[in-house]
């Protein structure tokens, strides 16, 4: 402005006087015009509109707009404005506000009303709050007034702020003469102090509706800092927010901020985290594709920016970031991926051989079905889209989706194993791509079956679709046609036992290969890997190592490579090497069961050979990094994963439906969304008869039978679904409602509680827990106080598939001991072993299963087996057992059992005994003398349980 | 950018207008729920508490009650979200603490100031700020105090003058800085245009300025972060933006300040969702809804060195005028964005809703 100013006075230094009055010829079009000082205009407005010159509507108008031009903010172009009213506004706009604002109302209405009930909490809040500051401290209202005799009448209750208001005070005096002396100010105060914020809330203790409203608040905190650019604070915030409850946007906007701060690894982690949570979630896609190219790995992010664009063919963002990151995969591909080195994030989940041509054969043999979310009206997801699923999860990069992928997209990536490629001439059968994929090997095949299935569907009739045609020609990945040829024999060879032909074909491959001077690292790697399986097949231990160090080298942490090669070097029993490579496959895949069985077995070999210090002889073994992981936890894809592949797939539903699925079941599904459960029942029923081992048949029918008020045959459905499919979520939820409506709210609670459990965010579920909660409670009050113990053990059993109830005798457990696993080492051994104890009530057993746990591993073992009932077992098997003992142990395992992931709200539903257990435990614990912890401790300890 | 139609920038809809047969000194959104209450003072001298619920486009009475004494400002600042007790200052320098279900008598009680309590505030409630629940006074009397309902009759800190030192007449007090159970700050606005900021972990004055004219409101952009900004209006339609991240050792913070209304700005309150957007409530009954847009840089090295805060920018957002009397008190719903409850000297209390605020 000032500029202007400046010019102005020079052009037309007549005209500048802001105090005097404006000459009449300048209110004329030619010089408002021409004029470009902003105040001066401001002054001619001024005048123009106080109408002392007389009315020109239009002039006045050109000057406004004159000066808008100028300066769009002026303080003289703004007006006084009515408020608007409804009438104001475009009709839909007002109902929309209307509408929203009605239903805030009455959302309102229920929060308020739930609120004044629910008073149970306070008492328990308020010891977490801080004691009160102190006691009429004075504080001076100005700097210079702190007279000595003063501060000696203030009475600070407490003597910390009685130290510090002194402390400072003398600091203060001393600064002062400083400042005399010597003529240095002391340094500017930064109030950036998100290291002082706690990233972690302790809302155990609140009701879900105030952890919304905080999740969201710190949310919105977070927003606010990342707008002000204080990434670091906003990374706080997020945290915190996610500390309360996870959501994809808070995971998403930490990712965000991370990438800002330039910590591609935690950005990377909330990602994945987000992609859990939603599969194919834009963006989350966007930002790993983000992630991806600043850490060098362009195909990835290729990957994933090609799949938002195939959602939203027009974001910006992702086109010109593809257009980007395909330009460095161009230049750098020699160097960076044959090397290998720079690509620690590789993508394991690729298949060897065959796997682009699996994806056509899955088409036509097992179509994806739509699912819907838990509770849904419609049903059915079945077995085939249940491994996909699994395959969702394992593949994070959201691939969730069945477009069709182009030619070129397959060249880039042979591994791409998107449904609904194009080229579907080529089949190969279930059997053959097995035998194919894992050279046979009894162990192998466990491992690469797991694999395969992943992405091929579990369950699917094998010998339903032998359609041998092979097309020797169908092309793989980037390999020119001669090539593909080569594979496509070599692994039809191997398919048929030839192990040596296939190896020939397979040479020639990698000979024809390095001749074309192609750049294709991923094709080589399969190439290698499968002559490696065909170098296994024949003995030749030597080769086969030498070829998987090949493939591993161009494709680091393949899961292929790195089992055959295992599984070669405990052949030729060089065991340290054989365990750090099945080590390695398990921090890819957890759920590589060979693998695990191998590491058991060779980890006691290795134990008669070296001695108990074997493991500092084992060479290092290779942190993978977290993007090559495929089970990063062990729980089954989330319903959010499930829905949102459900939404996905029921999109494509018309176009891919009808090819595979069986008529009946269809037939079923139709009758259920036309809301005829009866015939729906009928129809189910059939495809029982015909195929008694599908479980989505089982929770489809359950649903026809609650629709139809039988809760105990819907129970029924629901068990020999869980027989089936333990961790079904649909089946727990239907049960949980089949249990309301037989009136067992404590076993409809706690089948809530593992719906929840296994994903937090089924609404449904949260609120008819909350109903169910407040029946239980009522019942509870109507029953009988004491109301027999082993009534529960009893309903629970239901669940578990074949444990019955064994009385609680000490005979009886000594038997049972044998077959409860004492020695778990992951929550599922763990969870089993606990079962098997609880059920036999079987405490001696649950105190050693504890004593063998480490405390830290208690709660991330009991995530999905938290109930009432399980700590108060557990409560019982600590005092009774443990305490005598090792005293130390318990108060470990309590202090981290609190931890355990829906603890507050099991601690609310707990009975009377129950609660009376875990009081004594505290009792006992406090009389303990230890070194390790004090009897404060324990009274800290017991107010998180009491 | 937005601002380049009139349909794309927030719009002010008066909603709801109510007549009252008094005079009404603050209006508050009760949390979680769609009522809010009136504070003020009946005709023949004593105080009233109203509670309103909003339904169906209209403000409906649930409750009333009279106490002895007018009744000038309340909070809800440092209670739970389940008990939801306003927190009251009166007439005659008592504080109240009230259960709205049972509103006969409090369930605390302090004389706490020799004269009128002009201004409240509260933290440590609602979930918003880690740490005690406590709330502080302000008062004619001069004194600045800090309460906590858990002790009963005295202050946990009390900001006096020292004997000798004029007392000014204090017209508004907020809580800022709370950002963890030990760090807490107040800040006090005074007639003669002193801000003080206090600083409760350290029980010092932190700092303090003049804006030469009666401060009549402050508030953080937010109470339970890291002090980020403060806001300050004053008597003559002017306030001031205090980037409070960089607090040079001599210059103090840095503001900016915009004139806008053209008498006294009684009100400041920041959007709970968005700490960046802000309204500000005048004298000649109008409301201006503002943004603070930050600078590329929010702090730069001066000439010794040292670092120094640089003010962001202020822009205007939308203007209304909704009476010729005074709009004193002014509350964002903190639950639904947009809705908010102000009243004024003409006798009524109004129900805005502000649209848009999520794309500006």
């Amino acid at each position: 402005m000032s500029a202007d100013e400046l010019f102005s006075c020079h052009s037309q230094p007549t005209t500048v006087d802001y105090s005097g009055k404006v000459p009449v010829e300048h209110l004329d079009y030619d010089y408002i015009e021409k004029c470009k000082d902003v105040k001066y205009l401001e002054k001619i407005l001024r005048v123009l509109r106080s109408g002392d010159e007389g009315i020109y509507p239009h002039l006045i108008q050109f000057c406004e707009s004159h000066l808008e031009k100028l300066d769009p903010k002026s303080r003289a172009l703004r007006q006084e404005n009515p408020a608007a009213t409804a009438a104001s506004l475009p009709k839909e706009e007002w109902t929309q506000i209307v509408d929203e604002l009605t239903t805030w109302q009455e959302e309102a209405k229920k929060t308020d009303n739930s609120l004044k009930k629910g008073t149970i909490y306070d008492a328990v809040v308020k010891e977490t709050i801080p004691p009160v500051r102190g006691s009429n401290c004075f504080v001076p209202v100005s700097q210079n007034s702190v007279p000595n005799g003063r501060r000696n009448l203030s009475k600070c209750a407490l003597p910390r702020d009685y130290r510090e208001w002194d402390k400072f005070d003398v600091e203060k005096e001393c600064a002062k003469i400083d400042e005399n002396v010597v003529n240095t100010d002391p340094p500017a105060i930064l109030n950036i102090g998100y290291p002082k914020i706690k990233t972690k809330v302790d809302v155990s203790l609140l009701p879900q509706q105030e952890k919304l409203l905080l999740a969201n608040r710190e949310k919105d905190k977070g927003n606010e800092a990342f707008r002000a650019k204080d990434y670091g604070e906003a990374v706080a915030y997020y945290s915190r927010s996610l500390s309360i409850i996870p959501t994809v946007a808070a995971y998403n906007n930490r990712a965000q901020a991370q990438i800002n701060l330039k910590n591609w690894h935690n950005a990377m982690k909330d990602c994945q985290r987000a992609l859990e949570l939603e599969a194919g979630n834009m963006k989350a896609l966007l930002r790993r594709a983000t992630v991806y190219n600043h850490m060098g790995n362009f195909q990835l992010a290729a990957d994933d920016l090609r799949m938002v664009l195939r959602d939203k063919p027009h974001n910006a963002t992702a086109t010109q970031l593809l257009s980007e990151v395909e330009k460095k995969l161009s230049e750098s591909r020699p160097e960076q991926q044959c090397k290998g080195k720079k690509i620690l994030i590789q993508e394991v989940e690729e298949e060897d051989d065959n796997s682009n041509n699996e994806t056509t054969a899955q088409q036509t043999t097992c179509p994806v079905q739509p699912s819907q979310p838990v509770g849904g009206e419609e049903s059915s997801a079945t077995p085939a889209e249940r491994g996909d699923m699994g395959n969702a999860q394992k593949k994070p990069h959201g691939r969730g989706d069945g477009g069709p992928h182009s030619e070129s997209n397959n060249s880039h990536h042979g591994h791409w194993r998107g449904k609904g490629g194009s080229s579907d001439k080529y089949k190969v059968t279930q059997e053959s791509k097995e035998k194919v994929a894992n050279g046979s090997s009894k162990r192998g095949s466990t491992a690469s079956v797991q694999g395969d299935q992943s992405g091929s569907g579990k369950g699917t009739p094998v010998g339903g679709n032998a359609a041998e045609t092979v097309n020797l020609d169908a092309p793989c990945g980037a390999l020119p046609p001669p090539l593909s040829r080569l594979k496509n024999e070599g692994n039809l060879l191997f398919k048929n036992g030839q192990f040596a032909d296939a190896l020939e074909k397979y040479s020639q491959a990698i000979q024809g290969y390095t001749d074309t001077g192609l750049d294709s690292p991923e094709d080589l790697c399969i190439l290698y890997s499968n002559r490696a399986a065909c170098y296994l097949k024949d003995g030749n231990s030597q080769d086969c190592i030498q070829d998987c160090t090949r493939a591993l080298e161009l494709q680091p942490f393949s899961l292929k490579p790195l089992l055959r090669r295992a599984m070669a070097y405990e052949s030729l029993e060089r065991y340290q090497k054989a365990y750090v490579d099945y080590k390695t496959v398990l921090q890819i895949d957890i759920s590589v069961q060979a693998a695990h069985d191998s590491v058991n077995r060779i980890t006691r070999l290795l134990i008669e050979q070296d001695g108990t210090e074997w493991r500092e002889k084992l060479p290092d073994i290779p942190l993978v990094p977290l993007s090559a992981q495929q089970h990063r936890r062990e729980e089954p894809p989330s319903t959010e994963v499930l829905q949102a592949r459900a939404e996905k797939a029921a999109r494509d539903a018309e176009r891919k439906a009808q090819i595979h699925f069986s008529a009946l079941k269809q037939d079923g599904n139709d009758f259920v969304k036309k809301g005829l459960y009866q015939d729906a029942l009928g129809k189910y029923t059939e495809c029982l008869k015909l195929k008694p081992e599908e479980c989505a048949i089982y929770t489809n029918r359950a649903l026809c039978y609650l629709k139809l008020e039988r809760f105990t045959e819907a129970k029924q459905d629901c068990d020999a679904a869980l027989k089936l499919e333990p961790t079904n979520k649909k089946a727990f939820y239907r049960r949980a409602l089949a249990n309301k409506g037989l009136k067992d709210y404590l076993a409809c609670s706690s089948d809530l509680q593992e719906v929840l459990q296994q994903d937090p965010n089924v609404q449904e579920a949260e609120k008819e827990l909350e109903e169910v909660t407040v029946l239980l409670r009522q019942s509870l009050a109507n029953a009988s106080p004491a109301k027999p113990r082993k009534t529960v053990p009893i309903t629970e059993v239901e669940d578990d598939e074949a444990i019955t109830a064994v009385p609680n005798s000490e005979s009886s457990y000594r038997g049972e001991n044998i077959s409860i696993n004492l020695q778990p080492t992951n929550a599922y051994d763990f969870g089993q072993s606990l079962n098997a104890a609880r059920c036999s009530r079987n405490t001696a057993a649950c105190a050693e299963l504890l004593a063998s746990t480490a405390p830290e591993m208690l709660p991330q073992y009991l995530s999905s087996q938290l109930d009432g009932h399980t700590i108060s077992f557990i409560m019982e098997a600590l005092d009774s057992h443990l305490l005598e003992k090792d005293p130390t142990l318990v108060y470990q395992h309590l202090n981290h059992l609190h931890t355990a992931d829906r603890f507050s709200v099991v601690l609310m539903l707990l009975e009377k005994d129950e609660r009376h257990h875990m009081t004594q435990l505290f009792e006992h614990l406090s009389v303990v003398e230890s070194t390790e912890f004090t009897k404060n401790d324990v009274q800290n300890l017991a107010n998180k349980y009491i | 950018m937005s601002m380049s139609t009139p349909l794309s920038k927030p719009q002010i809809i008066a909603h709801i207008q109510k007549s009252l047969n008094y005079t009404v000194f603050d209006s508050k959104w009760i949390p979680s729920s769609a009522k809010f209450v009136c504070l003020g003072n009946f005709p023949r001298g004593t105080g009233v508490m109203q509670i309103y619920e909003v339904q169906h486009g209209e403000a409906q009475l649930v409750k009333e009650v009279e106490k002895p004494k007018p009744i000038k400002c309340g909070t809800f600042g440092a209670t739970s979200l389940q008990q939801r007790h306003i927190a009251t200052g009166d007439f005659d320098g008592n504080l109240n603490i009230w259960n709205l279900e049972m509103p006969d008598v409090p369930v605390y009680t302090v004389k706490a100031h020799k004269e009128i309590v002009n201004s409240i505030d509260g933290v440590g409630g609602l979930g918003i700020g880690d740490g005690a629940p406590e709330i502080i006074t302000g008062s004619r009397d001069g004194t600045v105090k800090v309460w906590d309902p858990r002790q009963k009759d005295s202050p946990v800190a009390n900001m006096e003058p020292v004997e000798g030192e004029t007392k000014r007449d204090c017209w508004t007090v907020a809580f800022g800085h709370a950002f963890n159970d030990q760090d807490r700050c107040v800040c006090a606005g005074y007639d003669n245009g002193d801000i003080k900021l206090f600083d409760l972990r350290n029980m010092s004055l932190r700092w303090e300025t003049n804006i030469k004219n009666g401060v009549c409101c402050v508030e953080f952009d937010r109470k339970d972060i890291n002090m980020n900004k403060l806001v300050a209006t004053s008597l003559e339609g002017k306030f001031h933006v205090f980037d409070m991240r960089t607090q040079h050792p001599t210059k103090g913070f840095v503001s900016v300040s915009e004139k806008a209304h053209k008498s006294t700005v009684w009100q400041v309150r920041h959007l709970p969702q968005n700490r960046d957007i802000f309204m500000t409530a005048g004298g000649t009954g109008n409301l201006y809804l503002w943004k603070y847009e930050y600078p590329a840089q929010r702090s730069k090295k001066d000439a010794d060195g040292g670092d120094v805060g640089v003010a962001g920018s202020i822009s205007l957002l939308q203007n209304v005028t909704l009476s010729t009397q005074p709009i004193a008190s002014l509350d964002w719903s903190p639950d639904k964005q947009g809705l908010c409850v102000c009243s004024g000297f003409d006798q009524s209390v109004r129900v805005l809703i502000v649209t848009k605020l999520n794309v500006v």
